[in-house]
C-alpha cells in the first residue's frame, strides 16, 4: 500500500500536462455542467474536431493504443493518470464518443481486415459514428430489439426503428444491431452491421431532450440495403459484440464521473458562500456528506484499479457508474435548494447562476438512465457480484 | 497509488481471521454480557499482536477490521489503537512496555458532551475498558496528557455490551503530566478514529454477509428471497456502502501512515463512511432477516448493538461531517 505513483509514471504525467498546457483549446474548458449539452447545429464544433485530430497525431488520443492509432503504447497506470489529468481539467478529448470508445475497439477485435481499415479515422474523429442499439421497445431489455435484417445472398435488407441514437444527424456511419434470426432465443438472433448513413431509406429525426438540446435522434430504416461484407463478426453473434468497448480504459473510466462530481461540489461550496448559506449547519452537513461520498468513491475507484493492474478482476468498478451518477444528482438538487426561491430560475437577469443547477440536475438523469439504469446496475451487482439468483 | 495488500499484510489478515474465528465465537460475546472476565484468554492471545501499535496504521487497521468482524470484546483496541499512539505522541517510555505487552492502558478525553475534543472537565466520559487496564491517559487543557492509575470509574450501561465504556472521575488524579503539541494530539486521535472506522467496516461486513447468506437460503413463495428485486437492491446498496467505507478507511490509514496533507479530511471521511455502512448494514440486515433477526436467540443483534455502540463513539457520522465541513468550507 502506498499513495505515490512511480517516478516513470509521474514523468508521463509531466509530459502530458506540458502538452495540455500548451495545446488545449480555450473552448474546451468552457462546457459547464449546467450548459445542457450542445445546440443542434453545434453538436461537434470545429474546434473539437481539430483538437481530437491534434491529440491523435501527438499520440494522446487513446494513449494505450499504438502510435498509428493515436496512442503511445502506455501502461494501464499511465492510462489512469491520463484520464485523471484530462478529467481534472474538464477537457473533453472528443465530443463524439462512439467512434474512438466503442466502434474502434470493437472493429479491432471482431472486424475483418477491411473493416479494421476504418479504425484510424474513427479514433481520429475524421469519421463520425453513431451506434444503433436502443429501440422504442428495447431499452433496459436491449436484447429484445426488433429492427429486422433479412439475409440475402450479397446484401441485408433492414427495416425498423432506433431511438436515442446519439450523433445520428451528423454521423457518416452507424454500427447497427439488427435481428437476423427472429426464431432464435432473443440473445442469439442478433447481428452487427456497418451502415453508411447516406444509404437510401434512412430517415433521421432529431430528438430533443429535457434541456432542449438535440444531440440524439430517432432513426427509421425502410428497406435499407446493406452489403453483405458490412457484417461484423459472425451472423447471429452480435450480442457478444455489444460488450465491446475500451477494455484497457474501462478500469479508469470512473475517474471522469468522480472528477465531475468533485468539481460540482467545489462549485456548490462557492454557491453556498455567495448565497450566505455557508454558515447554515444543515447546508454545511449536506455538503460535507457529498464530499464524503465523492472522496470515498475516489478511494474505491483506486482500490479497484489496483486489483485490475495486478490482473485480478475488479468488481469495485461495477459500483462506480451508479454511485457517482446518483451522487451527482443529489449535489445538483442541493444546489437548487441553496438558491431557495431562485432554484428553478433560468432567467439570466434574475440570478447569476443562470439556471445551471436545475439544468445540471435535469442532465444528471442522463447518467442514471443511459448505459444501464441505476436499477439495472443494482441488478448486475446483486446477481453478478453478490451471486444472488435471478428472479 | 497502490491499494493492494503486501504478502505480509495478507498473512497478517489471514492469521487474525482464523485466530478470531476460533477464539471469539458469538457464545463468548453472550457470556461476556454478564462476566467480562470470560474475554481474558482472548485478551491474552490478542496481546501477542500489540506490537502492531508500533508499526504502520495500515497494518493495525487491517487487524482492527478483523476485530470488528467478530465484535471482539476486551481492552486490546483501547490499548493498541488509542493508548499507544498517545504515548508515542508524548514520547513516553511507557510505550516500550505496551509494545512488549507488559502493561496496558486506555484514553480519557471526552467530557460531558461525549465529543473527543480537549476540555478541562474532571469527569471524563466514554472511556473504554477503564477497569481492565493498568493506566489511564487523561487528556486535559493545554493540551496536556497525564498518565494515571487507580481512578474511580463507573460503567455506562449501553446496548453494546461487547465494548464497555466508563465515566472516569479524574479529580483526584496524580501522575506525570506531559505537555503535548496540539498537532501531535490530533494525530493520535485521528489514528484511533481511523482504527475504529476499520473495526466498524469489519462489523458492517459481518452483518452484510449474514444478510446475504440468509437471502440465498430463506425460501418464501417457493423461491429464495434473494431472487426478489426489492431484496437484491437493498443488498446492492449495502454492499456499495460497505465497499465505499472499506476503501475510504484504507485510504485514510495510508494518509496517516505517510503523513499526507489529506489526512485530516480523510479521517473524517473514513469515520463518516464507516458510519453510513455500519448503520445501513444493521438496519437493512435486520429487515432482510425478518422476524428471526428480531429475536434474542439469533446472533445478528450482537453485531447491531456493536454497530450503534461504534457509530456513537468517538464522534457520530454527523459530528465528522461537521468537522469535515470546517475543513472544506472556509
Amino acid at each position: 500500500m502506498k499513495l505515490a505513483w512511480e517516478p516513470e509514471d509521474e514523468a508521463f504525467r509531466a509530459e502530458l500536462v506540458a502538452f495540455l498546457d500548451e495545446h488545449t483549446p480555450a473552448e474546451a474548458g468552457t462546457r459547464d455542467f449546467g450548459s445542457g449539452g450542445p445546440v443542434d447545429e453545434d453538436i461537434i464544433p470545429a474546434w473539437s474536431r481539430k483538437w481530437q485530430a491534434q491529440l491523435f497525431d501527438a499520440g494522446w488520443m487513446v494513449p494505450a493504443f499504438p502510435p498509428e492509432l493515436g496512442g503511445r503504447n502506455c501502461t494501464p497506470v499511465q492510462t489512469l493518470i491520463y484520464l485523471e489529468e484530462v478529467a481534472r481539467r474538464g477537457v473533453p478529448r472528443s465530443l463524439h464518443f462512439p467512434g474512438y470508445a466503442i466502434v474502434g475497439p470493437s472493429l479491432l477485435e471482431y472486424g475483418t481486415e477491411e473493416q479494421k481499415q476504418l479504425v484510424p479515422a474513427a479514433v481520429r474523429g475524421d469519421t463520425v459514428w453513431c451506434i444503433g442499439m436502443s429501440e422504442p421497445n428495447a431499452g433496459s431489455d436491449l436484447a429484445g430489439l426488433r429492427t429486422r435484417a433479412t439475409v440475402h445472398e450479397d446484401a441485408f435488407v433492414v427495416n425498423g426503428q432506433k431511438v436515442w441514437t446519439s450523433y445520428a444527424q451528423v454521423a457518416q456511419k452507424c454500427c447497427l444491431y439488427v435481428r437476423t434470426d427472429p426464431d432464435a432465443p432473443k440473445h442469439k438472433g442478433i447481428s452487427l452491421l456497418i451502415v453508411d448513413m447516406d444509404t437510401p431509406g434512412i430517415d433521421i429525426r432529431p430528438l430533443r431532450h429535457i434541456s432542449g438540446a438535440a444531440e440524439f435522434a430517432e432513426v427509421f430504416f425502410d428497406d435499407v440495403i446493406v452489403p453483405r461484407e458490412n457484417l461484423v463478426g459472425d451472423l447471429n453473434d452480435g450480442w457478444r459484440l455489444t460488450q465491446g468497448s475500451l477494455a484497457h480504459e474501462r478500469a479508469g473510466l470512473w475517474v471522469e464521473g468522480v472528477s465531475r462530481l468533485e468539481q460540482s461540489i467545489l462549485s456548490l461550496i462557492d454557491l453556498a458562500t455567495r448565497f450566505g448559506a455557508d454558515r447554515d449547519p444543515v447546508v454545511r452537513r449536506e455538503i460535507a456528506a457529498a464530499y464524503e461520498n465523492a472522496a470515498s468513491l475516489r478511494a474505491l475507484g483506486y482500490k479497484g484499479f489496483s486489483s485490475f493492474a495486478q490482473g485480478s478482476s475488479a468488481p469495485e468498478h461495477s459500483y462506480m457508474k451508479m454511485a457517482s451518477s446518483e451522487a451527482a444528482k443529489a449535489v445538483f438538487e442541493l444546489g437548487m435548494k441553496i438558491q431557495g426561491a431562485y432554484g428553478a430560475v433560468v432567467d439570466a437577469e434574475r440570478g447569476d447562476e443562470d439556471g445551471r443547477w436545475i439544468r445540471g440536475f435535469f442532465m444528471s438523469f442522463a447518467n442514471t438512465i443511459a448505459g444501464g439504469t441505476s436499477e439495472i446496475q443494482r441488478n448486475i451487482i446483486a446477481q453478478r457480484i453478490l451471486g444472488l439468483p435471478r428472479s | 497509488m497502490d491499494f493492494s495488500l503486501s504478502e505480509d499484510q495478507e498473512l497478517l489478515r489471514d492469521t487474525a481471521r482464523s485466530l478470531l474465528a476460533n477464539e471469539c465465537p458469538t457464545t463468548l460475546l453472550r457470556d461476556h454480557m454478564t462476566d467480562p472476565s470470560v474475554a481474558d484468554p482472548l485478551t491474552a492471545q490478542l496481546n501477542e499482536f500489540v506490537g502492531l501499535a508500533g508499526g504502520d496504521l495500515t497494518d493495525l487497521a487491517l487487524f482492527a477490521e478483523e476485530l470488528g468482524y467478530v465484535a471482539a470484546p476486551g481492552p486490546f483496541f483501547a490499548n493498541a489503537a488509542m493508548f499507544a499512539p498517545l504515548l508515542a505522541a508524548i514520547g513516553s517510555e511507557l510505550l516500550d512496555d505496551v509494545l512488549e505487552g507488559t502493561t496496558t492502558g486506555t484514553v480519557a478525553m471526552a467530557g460531558s458532551d461525549g465529543s473527543w475534543r480537549v476540555n478541562g472537565e474532571a469527569r471524563k466520559t466514554f472511556v473504554a475498558e477503564a477497569d481492565r487496564v493498568e493506566w489511564i491517559a487523561v487528556v486535559g487543557e493545554g493540551p496536556t496528557v497525564r498518565l494515571t492509575q487507580g481512578l474511580p470509574s463507573r460503567l455506562i450501561e449501553r446496548v453494546d455490551t461487547t465494548r464497555r465504556l466508563f465515566d472516569v472521575d479524574t479529580s483526584g488524579a496524580s501522575g506525570e503530566t506531559y505537555e503535548i503539541d496540539p498537532d501531535a494530539l490530533t494525530g493520535a486521535i485521528e489514528s484511533a478514529t481511523v482504527a475504529l472506522s476499520a473495526e466498524m467496516v469489519g462489523t458492517a461486513r459481518r452483518m452484510f454477509e449474514m444478510a446475504l447468506q440468509y437471502a440465498k437460503e430463506r425460501i418464501q413463495f417457493d423461491v429464495p428471497i434473494g431472487s426478489f428485486q426489492a431484496v437484491q437492491h437493498k443488498l446492492a446498496d449495502m454492499s456499495l456502502a460497505l465497499e465505499r467505507a472499506t476503501s475510504a478507511v484504507q485510504y485514510a490509514a495510508m494518509t496517516l501512515t505517510e503523513q499526507d496533507s489529506d489526512r485530516h479530511r480523510a479521517t473524517h471521511v473514513a469515520k463518516a463512511a464507516a458510519g453510513a455502512a455500519i448503520t445501513r448494514a444493521a438496519k437493512d440486515g435486520i429487515q432482510i432477516h425478518g422476524g428471526i433477526g428480531f429475536t434474542w436467540e439469533h446472533d445478528l443483534h450482537l453485531f447491531i448493538r456493536r454497530a450503534y455502540g461504534s457509530e456513537t463513539w468517538m464522534g457520530t457520522t454527523g459530528y465528522h461531517h461537521d468537522r469535515l465541513a470546517d475543513l472544506i468550507i472556509t
